[in-house]
Order: structure tokens, then C-alpha cells, then sequence
């Protein structure tokens, strides 16, 4: 008896210590902001107070909770949207050419995949960058250039609100894309070939062998990509940003996310410990968020 | 035991990187007591004349330039991190406020006698250079907006000496994708120029938020007749290419316009800015002075070296080479007794219309007016919202936000 | 039956064409940014934009190479990377080996956890992350750089490698076991040979990541001479006063190049190893 328990205290022990070096580093680099941030947002750090700070209670979640006024529900259901239109169509545009790419007998496989994947080659600032000023320019961009040579009027692309949603969803499904085909890519390969023989001798059409065989068979496999992405897409800054609120050069579109909201109504105080407190709160959002729509992976016994 | 054994080792191996790299000693030796860092932001022709210009004045002083493209949040981040943190840097007058009040800055007369900053440089640099009574910046040139014209497209004798002549211009020649005027309508730097003309503000030396105060509101409604006939994107590679095209007749810009324009082969003109016909006033646009600002540790633990250097700075001959290359105006009041500098028809129109500007606010609260303004700017030009509600938003949002900086 | 041939023919091409479509309507942008950096012009718009540019040059390839420290960036990137996939794999295999086959307490919870601190906005991990290091040396040096990337990558290491052992049989490991191999050598002579597509993935995500990073490059490291790839292309972004479009344009592309060999090098393990970094069903 006492034994076994020794036995077992040993086992626990040698499998923490062997995913120590793993564990100490998220510490280190995750797990420790999280908690700093927490710190901070209980002192009153900011330009008056860079370096000698000290603590001051709760008084900035109190200033933290104003920020969630008329504006931040709009942007939480934006935000919303703005997940759900993005994963969808990932999911959806990424199946279908990975369907394509796995078409049987199409030489060329590697060749396509590649050029697909070319965007998560580049720094995400390089694409959007080029997005911005490339494409969506109305004077010199190319998309109004070649409205123009079919003679259409130019349009104002990133002006209004619906169409620079559109264009910011655009960039981000570019960028996103790569990463998605390639997962579902896999996934479809490791599919049984056997489930499609017997469905095809049933005479089952595509549409069904798509929904009761294919998508079944990856679901689980692709979960926890999805679960990630679908964490990016929510907290999703720099598409937003840069594409119509960079400092300098806003387009006139008003679309805001809990983050841009959050920035531009706290970040830019330069009031650290405000803003980390705005941060908590937006953490805490995220995580009811996750646990009311129930996306965490599930995990065998 | 080959386990345990095993993870120790890697625990080990873990500890080894975090610790091993070595924590840097206190005292300084004469060589890093000799070495001054200096971060910029500047085009790397600026930098260059810079470096040359050190040299050769203060030889003994190892003087390094780095280029640092986020210069202003670095700073933030490491401005009391003897490590991390330059010595000096180079940068326009109106971050001292936010250094200042971090701490991290120190006033540029304990390192030179006040008087002889008084008796070298032009007045208004120096107001810029004060925050809260101190002097917390070495100018060494300054800059403004200025009236640029195509002579291609608009002669000399068009030039608009009132914005309604300017209207009246852009009435005429904007169309078929040509513009008369363009400006980068919707930020806060160059719609100042507008605001000022009418006696508003955005923020004063005291700084109160002038937003919603009637002159602004006039100017924003009168300048919107303007923005009608320009370009929808507001920002500057738009604003520029179609001035540097030949798209656009004129234009208000920056000194960096004139030498890029000259070296495509323009003919171009620089004008006084348009008076504004109901108040009088000309289009007054911000003046920004660029400028070293020394920081705390390196004036303490420097101090000879960085005195050296800073005297180096104020030689008349660096302020002249600089202001050269960038198209700005010395700072030194003796570099105006030189041949090579009143010659300089780009030089000598800064040192004009900077007679009519207004130094930009060095205050900290200034960070958040830059962003409410450009929204409120944003959403009376290109959302078409109202004029006196947006103001008066903005002011209410730019209040909320000072008040939450404390 | 001939039929049939002639039918699937059609359908293939018209794949193929379908697939042609995306991949141009996908390489639009970068081949406007081939185009910017073979323009002389200094401009990132142009009123008449044409994909082969007017006046052709290859002089902003020249500067990159040349006047720029790219080769110098790019040997701090190399070193970045080939470290930080190094570490990255070295703790992550045998913590996700670890959380696959064994069961202890918090395991699951452990688990459960990392992927909802995937939810917290980065824009502040900057500064605690800097109060961090700045203490003990770590800022302006390699190190610093590195244990921010395997942290920050840790987590998908851990998943991505953890899912993939997941679906390697335990049985192969017992049998070796009754053989009298020991728990070290079964990992080492019989796993790892199975998970190399896992390891792959892993190690090109980690790779991508270390390439492409510029927030901390830039703000940890002082100094053009310690700057990555990214964090240089960053400092060459051209601004309004400075700096020179076609330049930023050639080096761009000049930097997504190396890893888009990689990427083709990599396409079989790829995607086996990603798809299967997740949970077994």
C-alpha cells in the first residue's frame, strides 16, 4: 500500500517535472501578464505616476465599468458579428478549396497549395498595408482602377460602414485562409476512403456524402485549430485598425470591436493602470463569451 | 532516477538561459562614459548630416545615431532602463510633457547656463521647448506647413492670397479627376492651421480643450466647403502622390514635399498661406521644433560627454547643415547672418510663415487631442455629421479622457 | 464508359481553372508589391498602375542588398529561429508526450486552462513582459527574444504535438516496453520517428512566427544591428518624411521568400501533422 502510493507520487512528480521547462516558460511569458495586468489595474500607474506608482484599490475598474456605455454594446455585438461572418466563411471558403485541391487525379496539388498559402509568408502589417493603399485607395487603388476601365464610377471603398466591414473582412479571410486550407486539407485526407465507396454503391449524392460522412470525420479533427481561430478573429486588432482608424488616416467608417473600442477610449490615456483594468474586463468578457457559446475542446478522459 | 535526473537538466538548461545572460554592471568605464546614443526618427540624409556634423565638432565624443521607428512608445517603455534606454534623442518639441512628467527628461539648463540658450536661439523655439518653466529640449530646427503650388497648372499671378480666392480656384479647376487644392483635410495636424486662423484652438498653453468653442466651429463649417472638393482619403501618400503626379494644383505640406517634388522635375512655387477672408488671419498651421531632450540617467552619469555634445549642437553650422537637407529653419538666430541660409528660398519661407504659427502644446493631454480631434475631423468631413454636435461631442469625450489620464 | 473519361476530363479542368482563379485573385496584392519594387519612382500609388512596370529597374533589390543590413537582419532571424524552434521543441515534446500519456492530477485542468489565456488581449503583455526581463538582463539580448517566442509559442507546441500523440497507438510503446526498453529510449527510438510530421508542423509554425514577429523584436532590441528581418522591414516602412516605398516593397517580398521554400519543402508533413494536432474524436 505504501508503497503504491510512493509509486504514485513518483509518477505525478516525474510527469510534472518532465513538463516543467514547457510549463515554466507560459508562465513566465503567458500567465505572468495576465497577472501583472491584474496588478496594475489596482495602481494608479500612469504619465503622473510612470515609475511611482502605488496601489490604490479598485477605484480603476469603477472608471473601467463607465467605459462599457452606450458605445461598447454596439461594438460587443460587432464584434460578435464580426466573429461569426469571419469563422463561417473561413470554414466554408476553406473546405471548398481544400475539396478542390483533393480532387482526385488534379496534377498540380503542390503547386496551387503553395501559392495559396503565400499570405502567412509575409508580415500581417506588410499585407494590410498593401490592402489599404494597393486595393482599397479610391484615387489610385487598383480595384477602382479597373472599375474605372470598365467604366463604372469609383467607389469609396473603406468610407462606409457595410463596405469596410466587407473590405476588412476580405483582408482578414486572405490572412487567415492559408492557415485554415491547410488544416482542412489534412483533415480531408485522413478521411476513409472506404465510407465514400460504400456511400457512392448507396447512391448517395454529394451534398449527403458531405454532410454525413466528410464533415463528421474531420469535425473533431480540426477543433482545436478552429477554437484558436476563432479566438484571433474575436480579438482581432490590426485588420480593423490599420485598414480604416490608423491615426492619420481614418477613412470616415465607424466600425468598432470591444479592442478598438477599448483603445481608443482607454489605451490612449497613456493611464496604464486604467487601461489594464479595461483589459481585465475585456478578458473576463471573453472568457464568459467562450463558456456561453461552450467552444473549449473536448478532451478524452 | 534517469527522469528526475533528465529534468533537472532541463530545468537546469532553462535557469542557465534566463540567468546567463549577463546583468550589466553599475559603474560606467570611461569608454561607455564617452559614448552617446542618440535615437531618431529622421530620414537617413537628416541622420547623416547629423553624424557629420558631431564628428567634426566634438571628435572626442563617440557619438552613435540609432533609428528607432517607434521611438515615442520605446521611450515610454524604457525611458528609466540605463540598459535599454539612449542617452539623448531627437524628436519634435511636443512629446516633452509626457517624458517630462514621467521623469525621465532632464531640463537642458542644468546642463547650459540658461542665459547663453537665450542669447543663441530664436525666441519662439524656446517657448515650444518649455514645459511647466523648464526648458526641457536643445532646439535645432524648425518646422511648419507650407503653401506649395504646381507653376505647371497654377502661375504665379494665381496664387490665391485669400481662401476665397482659393475656392473660387478650386471651384474652377477641380474636375476629371484634377484637384485645385488638397490637404490632408481630415487630421488634426494640418486642420489646426484652419482653426487657428479663426482664433480657435484645439488645446491652448493651458491646456483647456478648445473643441467646441465657436471659432472652431466656425472654422470646421467654412473649411468643409473645402473638403467637398477634395479627395475622399485624407491621409498622406494619397495627399501626395496626386500633388507630385500633377493631379493636384496645390497644396499645403511639409518641407519633406519640396525637395521630393524638385527632384521629380516640378517647377515648383511656395506662397504665403491664403488669409482667411472673414477674420483676416492667415492659415496659421502648428510649428513643431525638433530638438535633442537629454535624458535623466545620461545627464547624470554623462554629464561631460553629454555637455560636449550638446555644445557641439548648438553651433551655428549644425543648425545650417540640417536645416539644408531637411528644408527647415535653423534654430540658431546667427545661422540667419549667413549667406547660405538667407538664400535658401525654401529656408527663408519657413522662417516667414512660421511667424504666424502656433507651437504645437507640449502638455501630455495633447496624445489624446490628436485622436478625438481626428475623429471629430473624420466625422464632420467624411461622415457628414453636423458640425456643432460632433464639436461638442468631441470636446465631452476629449474632458472624459483627460480626466481619466489622472 | 468513354463517356464518363470525357466527363471527369471536363470536370478537371474545370478545377483547375477555378483554382488558377483564386490563386490570382489571392497573388493580386503581392503582385502589386512585385511591381512597386521594379518601379523607380518612389511611390506606393501611381495613377496608371500596370503589373510590369514602365520604367523597370532592379535598383531597389540592389539597395536592399546592399545598403541595407539585410544579410546582417537576416542572420539575427536564422539565429532566432533555429534557437527558438530548438527550445521550443525540446520542452514542448516532452511535455505534450507527458499530457497525453499520463494521467496526474490538474492534468486536465492544465489543459483546459492554456486555451482560454489564448483569449487575453496582447496589447499590454508588452510592458509587464519588458518589467520582467529588463530585471534580470534578458532586454536587448537574444535570450530575452527567445524565451518571449518559445513562451509565447508554448502553447500550440504543447496542443498541436499533444493531439498528434493522441493518435500513435499506445500499444507500440507497450510492446517495447515488455522488451525492456527504457521510458527514455521509447520516446526517443520509437515516437519521435512516428511524430516527425508533428515536429515539422510544429517547428515551421514556430518558424513563421519568429519570422514574422516585429512588436517585441522591435521594442526589445536596441539598435539596427540586433534587428530581425521583420523588425528591419518594419524600421524601412517608409512614412510620410522618409523612407522609399519601392525599397520596403523589394524587401517584403525578399523576406517572405525563404519561407516559402520552406513552406514547399514541407508540404507533405504539413499537412498530415497539422490536422491531427488537434484532439482524437
Amino acid at each position: 500500500m505504501e508503497q503504491s502510493k510512493k509509486k504514485r507520487k513518483n509518477k505525478i512528480l516525474s510527469s510534472y517535472l518532465w513538463s516543467m521547462p514547457s510549463l515554466v516558460l507560459i508562465c513566465l511569458i503567458v500567465i505572468f501578464p495576465i497577472f501583472y495586468t491584474g496588478y496594475i489595474s489596482l495602481t494608479n500607474m500612469n504619465v503622473y505616476h510612470w515609475f511611482d506608482y502605488d496601489l490604490i484599490g479598485f477605484s480603476n475598474y469603477k472608471e473601467a465599468l463607465l467605459v462599457f456605455d452606450s458605445g461598447f454594446i454596439p461594438a460587443l455585438l460587432l464584434t460578435i458579428l464580426w466573429t461569426v461572418v469571419n469563422m463561417v466563411l473561413q470554414l466554408v471558403i476553406a473546405y471548398l478549396l481544400a475539396s478542390l485541391l483533393n480532387t482526385k487525379g488534379l496534377k498540380g496539388r503542390n503547386f496551387y497549395r503553395t501559392l495559396l498559402i503565400f499570405p502567412w509568408a509575409m508580415p500581417g502589417y506588410v499585407s494590410i498595408l498593401l490592402w489599404k493603399t494597393g486595393m482599397f485607395n479610391s484615387q489610385f487603388g487598383l480595384l477602382n482602377q479597373w472599375l474605372e476601365k470598365l467604366g463604372l464610377a469609383p467607389v469609396k471603398w473603406l468610407a462606409s460602414d457595410g463596405l469596410a466591414f466587407a473590405c476588412c473582412t476580405v483582408v482578414n479571410l486572405w490572412l487567415a485562409l492559408p492557415f485554415m486550407i491547410t488544416i482542412i486539407d489534412g483533415a480531408l485526407q485522413s478521411v476513409d476512403q472506404s465510407f465514400y465507396e460504400s456511400a457512392l454503391l448507396d447512391g448517395a449524392g454529394w451534398m449527403e456524402r458531405t454532410v454525413y460522412i466528410t464533415i463528421p470525420s474531420i469535425r473533431p479533427i480540426i477543433a482545436p485549430s478552429v477554437v484558436i481561430t476563432i479566438f484571433t478573429t474575436f480579438k482581432q486588432f490590426d485588420v480593423i485598425y490599420l485598414l480604416t482608424q490608423q491615426a492619420g488616416a481614418k477613412t470616415g467608417a465607424h466600425i468598432h470591436t470591444i479592442l478598438t473600442y477599448a483603445y481608443e477610449n482607454a489605451f490612449i490615456t497613456n493611464n496604464y493602470g486604467y487601461s489594464s483594468a479595461v483589459s481585465m474586463v475585456i478578458f473576463v468578457i471573453l472568457i464568459l463569451f467562450s463558456y456561453v457559446i461552450n467552444i473549449k475542446p473536448k478532451e478524452e478522459a | 532516477m534517469k527522469k528526475i535526473i533528465a529534468s533537472f537538466l532541463s530545468i537546469a538548461m532553462l535557469m542557465g538561459l534566463l540567468c546567463g545572460c549577463g546583468a550589466g554592471g553599475q559603474g560606467l568605464t570611461e569608454e561607455e562614459k564617452n559614448t552617446i546614443v542618440i535615437w531618431h526618427d529622421k530620414e537617413e540624409a537628416v541622420a547623416e548630416a547629423l553624424l557629420a556634423q558631431l564628428q567634426e565638432s566634438v571628435p572626442d565624443v563617440d557619438v552613435q545615431l540609432e533609428h528607432k521607428s517607434n521611438l515615442t512608445e520605446a521611450l515610454k517603455m524604457v525611458g528609466n532602463d540605463p540598459k535599454a534606454a539612449p542617452d539623448m534623442y531627437f524628436f519634435a518639441h511636443d512629446k516633452i510633457g509626457v517624458y517630462a512628467e514621467m521623469g525621465i527628461l532632464t531640463p537642458i539648463t542644468e546642463l547650459i547656463p540658461k542665459e547663453e540658450l537665450e542669447n543663441a536661439y530664436v525666441g519662439m523655439t524656446l517657448d515650444a521647448a518649455t514645459y511647466k518653466g523648464e526648458i526641457y529640449q536643445l532646439p535645432i530646427y524648425f518646422e511648419t506647413l507650407l503653401f506649395m503650388y504646381n507653376r505647371l497648372y497654377m502661375p504665379d499671378e494665381r496664387v490665391p492670397a485669400t481662401t476665397e480666392e482659393l475656392y473660387a480656384y478650386m471651384s474652377e479647376k477641380t474636375r476629371g479627376g484634377h484637384y485645385g487644392f488638397v490637404e490632408q483635410h481630415s487630421t488634426a495636424y494640418y486642420s489646426a492651421g484652419w482653426i487657428h486662423g479663426f482664433g480657435g484652438y484645439i488645446m491652448n498653453g493651458e491646456g483647456e480643450v478648445g473643441l467646441e468653442n465657436p471659432e472652431t466651429i466656425a472654422a470646421l463649417t467654412y473649411h468643409k466647403k473645402f473638403v467637398e472638393l477634395m479627395p475622399g482619403e485624407s491621409e498622406y501618400a494619397t495627399v501626395n502622390t496626386l500633388f507630385q503626379e500633377g493631379k493636384a494644383h496645390a497644396t499645403i505640406g511639409g518641407p519633406w514635399m519640396v525637395s521630393a517634388s524638385r527632384t521629380a522635375g516640378m517647377d515648383l512655387g511656395i506662397a504665403p498661406m491664403p488669409v482667411i477672408d472673414e477674420t483676416g488671419l492667415p492659415i496659421s498651421p502648428y510649428m513643431g521644433v525638433q530638438g535633442v531632450q537629454v535624458l535623466k540617467y545620461a545627464a547624470e552619469n554623462k554629464r561631460e560627454a553629454v555637455v560636449k555634445v550638446l555644445s557641439g549642437l548648438m553651433q551655428p553650422e549644425v543648425g545650417i547643415a540640417l536645416a539644408k537637407v531637411s528644408g527647415c529653419a535653423p534654430a540658431v538666430e546667427a545661422c540667419y547672418e549667413r549667406e547660405e541660409v538667407t538664400s535658401d528660398d525654401v529656408v527663408m519661407a519657413m522662417r516667414q510663415t512660421a511667424e504666424n504659427t502656433i507651437p504645437m502644446p507640449n502638455c501630455p493631454e495633447m496624445d489624446i487631442m490628436w485622436t478625438v480631434a481626428a475623429d471629430m475631423l473624420v466625422n464632420i468631413n467624411m461622415s457628414g455629421q453636423d458640425v456643432k454636435a460632433s464639436c461638442e461631442a468631441a470636446q465631452q469625450s476629449a474632458e472624459d479622457l483627460i480626466r481619466k489620464m489622472q | 464508359m468513354k463517356h464518363k473519361k470525357r466527363k471527369e476530363r471536363i470536370k478537371l479542368l474545370l478545377i483547375n481553372c477555378i483554382l488558377l482563379v483564386v490563386c490570382f485573385a489571392t497573388l493580386v496584392p503581392i503582385l502589386y508589391a512585385f511591381s512597386v519594387s521594379l518601379n523607380e519612382q518612389n511611390s506606393l500609388l501611381s495613377s496608371d498602375f500596370s503589373f510590369i512596370p514602365r520604367r523597370l529597374t532592379l535598383e531597389n533589390y540592389r539597395k536592399v542588398f546592399v545598403e541595407e543590413p539585410v544579410l546582417l537582419w537576416f542572420k539575427n532571424s536564422l539565429v532566432l529561429a533555429v534557437v527558438t524552434v530548438a527550445i521550443s521543441l525540446c520542452t514542448g515534446i516532452p511535455a505534450a508526450y507527458i499530457f497525453s500519456r499520463k494521467r496526474f492530477p490538474g492534468r486536465s485542468g492544465i489543459l483546459q486552462m492554456l486555451i482560454l489565456l489564448y483569449a487575453f488581449p496582447s496589447l499590454l503583455s508588452m510592458t509587464a513582459l519588458y518589467k520582467l526581463l529588463s530585471p534580470m538582463g534578458l532586454i536587448n539580448t537574444r535570450a530575452g527574444l527567445i524565451i518571449v517566442y518559445t513562451g509565447t509559442m508554448a502553447v500550440f507546441a504543447l496542443w498541436n504535438m499533444k493531439g498528434y500523440f493522441d493518435t500513435i497507438p499506445v500499444e507500440i510503446e507497450e510492446a517495447s516496453m515488455i522488451d525492456g526498453a527504457s521510458p527514455v529510449q521509447i520516446v526517443t527510438k520509437i515516437v519521435l520517428p512516428l511524430a516527425k510530421p508533428t515536429i515539422a508542423v510544429t517547428a515551421m509554425m514556430v518558424l513563421i512566427y519568429v519570422w514574422n514577429e516585429y512588436i517585441f523584436a522591435i521594442n526589445f532590441m536596441t539598435g539596427e544591428n540586433t534587428y530581425t528581418l521583420a523588425a528591419g522591414l518594419y524600421s524601412l516602412q517608409a512614412s510620410e518624411t522618409s523612407g522609399s516605398w519601392p525599397v520596403f516593397a523589394a524587401a517584403s517580398l525578399a523576406v517572405s521568400l525563404p519561407i516559402l521554400i520552406i513552406f514547399f519543402a514541407l508540404q507533405k508533413n504539413m499537412a498530415s501533422g497539422l490536422t491531427s494536432g488537434g484532439v482524437k474524436g
